[in-house]
């Protein structure tokens, strides 16, 4: 039996995925069916307008070796699309199982629609400097990064849930499991947001911005050199093409020249405001407002101004 | 001491390419090649690893004949040899037909214990080669690390996900890719690029990988390339007094509602 699959491991972005699916649904007239890996996950999809819900019980610890798993109920039962969760464990589980199928796959794809022959699906190539449309053959495998699509509202008939034993992948070992990051901070769901770049001289000095920030209610991002070469913030408030992607009204960037790989990650903000001593600096190029000046100088101004 | 693999891929640099403003399609002209940035966290990480625990690292790659500008470079930073395949076919490979080739050249010139990948290219950015190998060679694979070591053949990573740390172990052989903060590419020295010179490379021809010719067509194909154009305000406000640009900035930002 054909049909449309989906997994995350994320139930939030599981429900998302929901979205897409039925909406393939519609054009295929194939059956969606939900994959996961928890049984009160499975109890919030189920609710969502998915045919069936299927947990995936083992002992496992590593979910990352769900792979092999998915990829036998996919097979077996000739389905044409599995849309993934793009997590970078479920970019993993995905290349995985579109390997096993000799499939093709689109990463992060954005738009995705029904053409003969299989799907057309967007996505960025060159770090955010240029949008691809891609064709992929089915069966088709595609992952699908979080908040892309907003989750379906809730359906009158409640999806079938069935439980599958699967062999636990005992390749891999799983030691310590350390939680990340800002826990409480989710620069996403922020409104505003003051980015900080390379041209603060020192950590001490960041308190400049988070002045700023407090005078505008809004929380501090940071370019990747920031977070992963100076540490000074944590990698959750990093914002770029391997870091968080955001999209608030008020994207204020200091002391960053707006690098390509950096811009991909706040280019679907309402509002830009660039800060810089360079006049030439790209972040010029992708604001609506901005100030050629030393961020030294400018921000305590803006900052006391705004608190009047 | 562990035998080591990098696969590595030849991009264009794309701080030089341009879009053209006409018809938003992408100029290439001035862009020049370069190994893909994470891949040379990829050989950093190997060549560490062998300075460390003694072994070896090979390096291979597929791509189209410019794949020959590469060796050099790759050599240079530290491998011992490196493979190379140079097709038409990869024009136009999607990460479905790079991962065969790159299993089937492996399969022909291995085993290794250690087979690294950087977690994806500075082009496509598709990430899905270690995995894809790692499916392809029946071994585990363990991406996206960011500290690894090997004793005997035990491989200890961390990985580093978006909200936790994953500490694993896993006995070799094994794929991995790596991330960037891993380390910090060393740039050649002059005797290394001299050096390069005098070091192997090989060729595979991709008609001795035993590939059926449709196992080189891709399953995913692109349709379009249209480069991306954000359509901003572009006020700037460049008075010498800074005071004066504030007070603008502050009464922009009131027009449009966020202060």
């Amino acid at each position: 039996m054909p049909g449309i699959y989906l997994f995350s491991e994320d139930v939030a972005l599981a429900k998302q995925l929901l979205t897409p699916a039925l909406d393939l649904k519609k054009s295929l007239n194939q059956p969606v069916t939900v994959l996961t890996v928890s049984e009160p996950d499975a109890k919030e999809l189920s609710t969502l307008g998915a045919d069936k819900v299927v947990i995936l019980q083992s002992p496992n610890k590593w979910v990352d070796g769900f792979a092999e798993a998915i990829y036998k109920l996919f097979n077996d039962a000739k389905a044409s699309i599995l849309l993934v969760g793009g997590t970078l464990r479920g970019k993993g589980i995905a290349s995985y199982v579109a390997a096993k199928l000799d499939a093709g796959m689109v990463t992060d794809a954005t738009v995705l629609k029904v053409v003969d022959g299989g799907l057309l699906a967007t996505r960025v190539l060159y770090a955010g400097l240029a949008l691809c449309e891609e064709q992929v053959a089915l069966p088709a495998v595609l992952t699908i990064h979080a908040r892309t699509f907003l989750a379906p509202s809730a359906s009158a008939v409640p999806s079938a849930i069935e439980t599958i034993t699967v062999e636990a992948d005992t390749r891999v070992t799983v030691g310590t499991v350390t939680a990340t990051g800002d826990t409480g901070v989710d620069i996403t769901a922020a409104q505003k947001l003051v980015a900080v770049g390379r041209a603060f001289r020192k950590k001490e000095d960041l308190k400049l911005a988070e002045d700023l920030a407090a005078a505008l209610k809004a929380e501090l991002a940071c370019t990747r050199g920031v977070a992963e070469d100076e540490h000074w913030l944590p990698i959750a408030r990093y914002v770029g093409i391997s870091g968080q992607t955001v999209k608030p009204d008020l994207y204020l960037a200091v002391g960053l020249s707006g690098q390509v790989q950096h811009m991909v990650g706040c280019r679907g903000s309402k509002v830009i405001v660039a800060i810089n001593t360079d006049e030439h600096a790209p972040i010029f190029e992708s604001a609506d407002y901005g100030i050629v000046g030393d961020l030294y100088e400018v921000l305590p101004l803006l900052t006391a101004a705004l608190r009047k | 001491m562990p035998k080591c693999l990098v696969c590595y891929k030849w991009t264009l640099d794309e701080q030089d390419i341009k879009i053209k403003p006409e018809d938003l399609s992408l100029d290439v002209s001035r862009a020049k090649g370069k190994i893909s940035d994470f891949d040379r966290n990829a050989i950093e990480e190997a060549i560490l690893l062998v300075e460390k625990d003694g072994g070896a690292v090979d390096a291979l790659t597929y791509g189209t004949t410019s794949v020959k500008q590469s060796l050099k470079d790759a050599l240079s930073r530290g491998p011992g040899k490196v493979y190379w395949i140079a097709d038409a076919s990869a024009e136009n490979a999607d990460g479905n037909v790079t991962a065969k080739v790159l299993a089937a050249a492996i399969r022909k010139i291995g085993p290794y214990d250690l087979i690294l990948c950087g977690e994806g290219s500075s082009d496509q950015f598709n990430q899905q080669t270690a995995s894809r190998l790692a499916a392809l060679l029946e071994l585990p694979c363990v991406s996206f690390v960011s500290k690894l070591s090997v004793a005997g053949d035990t491989v200890s990573a961390t990985r580093k996900l978006e909200e936790s740390q994953e500490d694993v172990t896993v006995k070799g052989p094994v794929v991995i890719s790596v991330l960037s903060d891993i380390n910090k590419p060393r740039i050649p020295s002059l005797k290394q690029v001299l050096g390069a010179s005098k070091k192997p490379n090989e060729e595979i021809k991709i008609a001795d990988l035993n590939l059926k010719p449709e196992k080189l067509l891709p399953k995913a194909v692109c349709k379009s390339v249209k480069g991306f154009v954000m359509q901003r305000k572009n006020i700037i406000y460049k008075e010498s007094a800074a005071a004066d640009n504030v007070a603008k900035l502050k009464a922009s930002l009131t027009t449009e509602g966020l202060c």
